[in-house]
């Protein structure tokens, strides 16, 4: 193998991420972020020259300042995991940048081969073990998530009194006001990053497990869909299922108590509970929701890691919407249960057919897959409940409450306002806070962090309006890294589509009739009668083939049809011959010239114009 | 029809497998479809025996060796296209000898008491020994004429067919794969016509990927012989097996279609209806019917299947409406799937989705394998 590095290209079909302009407007946005989250002068010759892809995927919007601590937690962690215990040995950490308010991320691979075999002696030898004690490593997993929840949970964020209590004079081991402030700030810092850590503890090796199964079936079977993928190993009483489960139970306690009327489409959940809160039935259902908020309320709003997103318990808009739906459908008759029988028959149908279309040697590690993958699928599953909803909605209401202290003494004229500035400046504003607090003296805070924030709130408003490019830097020949694949599914063929976007009318599609990719000298043929002006090797570029063409395919290395399926003339003759074939361009044989030199991409039906520039 | 007449000719229902070196690959794989109760249009089978009769009776034996003998070598193009003109010439100048005309006209009364039509049209299509095997399918090298009526249009489309057995293509064909052209012979396949409102081809794998769990679905309007002679791109549609869901539907513009001549003899093309070009050939509906067929097929004779299908017009003298013209192995099934993953233990694999295998490879780019 060529290695894992990403090759170098020396033309690249995405903008180097130095060339990027600042939004108008946002003219040193960058202080907003840490120094080393920037594309730096004295870092270029390598991170001019590496392949970074946008991480929509976790960080959709630009990011606020104080929310860069969820790229930092997280990216030390699985870093950790990754690269210092289990050693996956092609790959070690991931590397971000932030341009114009935007995530770009870049796999660091690991190219000396020596290393490589090193790497995979810890590798196999720890996850191994973490494979072959799964279940019970998990369980413990979850003990260790719930207490630090819980932890989370009992954590105060003290007043600044204007007299300490008696306790402070009196008690024994009693602190100070400003030594509680600044220790519960770290320790909330201290616990996200704990977090992070049980985070990624798993993830690797369960997006493994579960990424192996899926090439297994594609590998296999390359057409078949996610969705039955995911069915064949989807757990059917999943943590997941469980807040709605419950809704569906407080819908039907509502029609027998008689209470449903309350729940009218239009209605806000304050409206509903306090109409409820006037009869009996109502205020005995109350209490009944009152049990399933801990935990099931503890989903999140929506997916990301920022602090935009909000749980039930805080919005409940979303679980009182179910629950009016769920009363309307019962009332219309509609059955509103998961019908799990169902679910687990079809999964076993499914898991079954598929076993059954491959050919014997591929059954077992088919089936054995299959259970590895179920095993590790409730980790894969559940870890967003505890961490990205649970844990961190609780987390960022926490920090929320640091921002109303701040607000509380005018350091920011909201508590959201927090947000805007990084940990770090949280911490600085907070010394600030309690050492004028402290000494009684007068604080610059108020007059120093509310202009940041306006300005940082404008430049996030104009960069919302900015449309990053999909990646930056070199176009890698073949993204090989696993975890790019695995984590973020950015494979080689998607990096194309993405370049094929910027690139422009050098491609013509068509239907991938028969597999492989050559370059060569197109010959434009219209008729029948001009076959033999075709030369040994050019690529035949035609409106279709016919039977009467037979004595050509032994001499070219490829075809390009206007016409045709994947069952066409050419396409069978292609596939018989060993020969790439793109059929049903549309309009190949108007659009190429004879001796262009062209590539025939029958794997996925592309077939680019290499003329000139590229041509060699 | 006695038994002792028929000499020439049987029954499709009439054939199984072993008859492939008599009656050509076609003909007996219908008659096995028929067995199995797939629905395929009724008709008869003539066997190679005709064809040497025809030879015999006509005197052609001296013509083909002459005008061919000795050019063996592929290279000379011209020399072949000169000899297998003459032969063809020749053959069509010859008539079918009267006891197989004699024959082939009870068979198709048969054809006839059935439809309750006096000349019901007949599809007459080459049956060719060794074409539908799976080493030397050589795409398109067949012969097809439809929409044939009356003994003396049969008795002329038969004698066509064998005439292709010495078409230039055909020729140069046996040439390149060292068979002698005296041992050429084939059988024919007399159907009755499906008058086709929708037609195509599918494959119970997808033909590119070596999919097993999909079937892949080419199709347009009118007969089949748009798609298969790849005059129009057809609709295309991938459809899982398992599930029956289809996967990709892809509507293509289908500009023209064949339709029965107006004379009621033989067929023609014309332009598709502008409005009726962009119309979605086939439903969900059809598509599931056309899947469940396909794995009957596929499941008979083991192995994926490239099968020619036709939907009928209503009204047509057949009953149901969807049909089977023929079914053949698929082949040059791409293998990358089974190459690309060796069999190995679970884990074993999970350790070389990190690298980590004892090959030491990644997740190299599984998809393009390029050749």
């Amino acid at each position: 193998m060529e290695g894992r590095t990403l090759v170098t290209a020396t033309t690249s079909a995405f903008p180097s991420p130095y060339s990027i302009e600042s939004v108008p407007g946002c003219e040193g946005w960058e202080e907003m972020y840490p120094y080393y989250a920037r594309f730096d002068e004295r870092r270029r010759e390598t991170d001019e020259n590496r392949f970074w892809f946008w991480n929509s995927m976790h960080f959709p919007v630009p990011m606020p300042a104080f929310d860069v601590i969820c790229i930092d937690s997280p990216y030390q962690a699985v870093g950790s995991w990754q690269n210092r215990v289990f050693a996956v040995p092609p790959a070690m950490g991931i590397d971000y940048r932030i341009v114009n308010g935007y995530v770009y991320i870049s796999g660091n691979p690991v190219t000396d081969p020596e290393k490589i075999a090193e790497r995979a002696g810890f590798f196999q030898k720890r996850a191994g073990y973490y494979y072959e004690n799964w279940d019970e490593l998990y369980g413990k997993w979850r003990t260790k998530m719930e207490a630090l929840i819980a932890e989370l949970g009992e954590l105060q964020v003290p007043d600044l009194p204007e007299y300490e209590p008696d306790d402070v004079a009196f008690g024994d081991d009693r602190n100070t006001a400003f030594y509680e402030v600044l220790d519960v700030y770290s320790r909330a810092l201290r616990m996200g990053d704990l977090m992070w850590q049980h985070h990624f503890e798993f993830l690797l090796l369960g997006y493994g497990a579960y990424g192996t199964f899926v090439e297994f079936c594609k590998g296999h079977m390359p057409d078949i869909p996610d969705q039955h993928i995911a069915q064949m190993v989807a757990g059917i009483d999943v943590l997941l299922f469980k807040p709605d489960a419950e809704l569906r139970r407080l819908a039907r306690l509502a029609i027998e108590t008689g209470v449903d009327g309350s729940f009218i489409e239009g209605r806000t959940p304050a409206e509903i509970d306090a109409e409820l809160a006037q009869s009996d039935a109502g205020r005995s259902w109350l209490a009944e929701l009152e049990k399933v908020k801990d935990p099931w309320f503890n989903m999140a709003t929506g997916d990301g890691l920022n602090h935009y997103y909000c749980s039930w318990l805080d919005d409940p808009s979303i679980p009182y919407a179910s629950l009016t739906g769920h009363i309307a459908a019962l009332h219309a008759g509609e059955e509103i249960e998961r019908p799990t029988e169902t679910i687990e028959r079809e999964r076993d149908r499914l898991a079954q057919e598929y076993g059954e279309l491959l050919d014997e040697e591929d059954r077992k590690p088919f089936q054995d897959l299959l259970d590895l993958s179920r095993t590790v699928f409730p980790y894969v599953e559940e870890h967003k409940f505890f961490c990205d909803y649970w844990f961190l909605t609780r987390w960022w209401n926490k920090i929320r409450e640091f921002g109303a202290l701040l607000a509380e003494h005018d350091f920011l004229h909201d508590a959201e306002d927090v947000f805007h500035l990084s940990r770090h400046e949280v911490a600085c504003a907070l010394d600030e806070l309690v050492l004028s607090w402290a000494t009684g003296g007068q604080a610059l805070g108020p007059e120093y962090w509310p202009p940041i924030v306006a300005r940082r709130n404008e430049i996030l408003e104009r960069f919302a309006g900015w449309s990053p490019p999909p990646a930056l830097g070199v176009t890698p020949a073949a993204i090989t890294d696993p975890m790019t694949i695995m984590l973020w599914g950015v494979t080689t063929e998607r990096v194309r589509e993405w370049a094929r976007q910027q690139d422009g009318g050098r491609e013509l599609n068509g239907a991938a009739a028969s597999p492989g990719t050559v370059e060569g000298l197109a010959r434009v043929v219209r008729s029948v009668t001009e076959i033999g002006d075709i030369r040994e090797g050019e690529i035949l570029v035609c409106g279709s083939t016919s039977p009467a063409w037979a004595p050509i395919f032994s001499k070219i290395r490829a075809t390009v049809t206007d016409v045709g399926g994947v069952m066409s003339h050419a396409a069978i003759v292609c596939r018989e011959y060993g020969l790439p074939a793109v059929v049903g361009t549309g309009r190949a044989s108007s659009q190429i010239r004879t001796g262009q030199m062209i590539r025939v991409n029958g794997t996925e039906g592309i077939v680019t114009l290499l003329d000139g520039d590229q041509a060699q | 029809m006695t038994a002792a007449v028929a000499q020439h000719t049987r029954r499709l229902q009439e054939l199984g497998g072993g008859d492939a070196g008599q009656y050509g690959g076609k003909s007996t794989s219908l008659g096995e479809l028929l067995a199995a109760d797939i629905p395929v249009p009724p008709g008869f089978a003539l066997s190679t025996t005709a064809f040497h009769a025809f030879i015999g009776e006509a005197g052609l034996k001296e013509t083909i060796s002459q005008a061919i003998a000795g050019r063996g070598a592929a290279a000379d193009m011209d020399g072949m296209t000169a000899g297998a003109r003459t032969i063809s010439e020749a053959m069509r100048g010859a008539s079918v000898p009267d006891t197989l005309r004699a024959e082939l006209a009870s068979r198709y009364a048969e054809l006839a008491e059935a439809t309750g039509v006096a000349e019901p049209p007949v599809a007459v299509r080459s049956s060719a020994l060794g074409e539908d095997s799976q080493e030397a399918t050589f795409a398109g090298q067949q012969e097809t004429y439809l929409w044939v009526r009356g003994v003396q249009d049969l008795c002329d489309a038969v004698r066509d067919c064998w005439v292709s057995l010495y078409s230039p293509t055909a020729v140069s064909y046996r040439a390149q794969v060292g068979q002698a052209h005296e041992e050429a012979a084939m059988g024919v396949t007399v159907q009755l016509m499906v008058d086709a409102e929708r037609s195509g081809v599918m494959f119970t794998c997808n033909p590119v990927t070596g999919d097993r769990s999909m079937v892949a679905i080419n199709a347009s309007w009118g007969l089949g012989l748009a798609v298969v002679g790849g005059e129009v791109t057809p609709d295309d549609y991938l459809v899982s097996k398992v599930t029956r869901e289809v996967v990709r539907a892809h509507v293509h513009s289908k500009a023209c279609e064949y339709v029965p001549d107006p004379s009621g003899r033989g067929t023609v093309r014309v332009d598709v209806a502008p409005e009726r070009r962009d119309v979605r050939c086939l439903d969900e509906e059809a598509l599931a019917a056309l899947v469940a067929i396909g794995r009957r097929v596929e499941r008979h004779f083991g192995s994926p299947q490239d099968i020619e299908w036709a939907i009928a017009r209503g009204g047509g003298e057949l009953p149901g409406d969807l049909f089977v013209l023929q079914s053949r192995p698929v082949t040059a099934v791409p293998k990358q799937a089974s190459k690309q993953q060796a069999a190995g233990s679970a884990i074993s694999l999970v350790m070389g989705t990190f690298g980590a295998g004892s090959a030491g490879s990644g997740t190299a780019d599984s998809a393009g394998s390029d050749t």
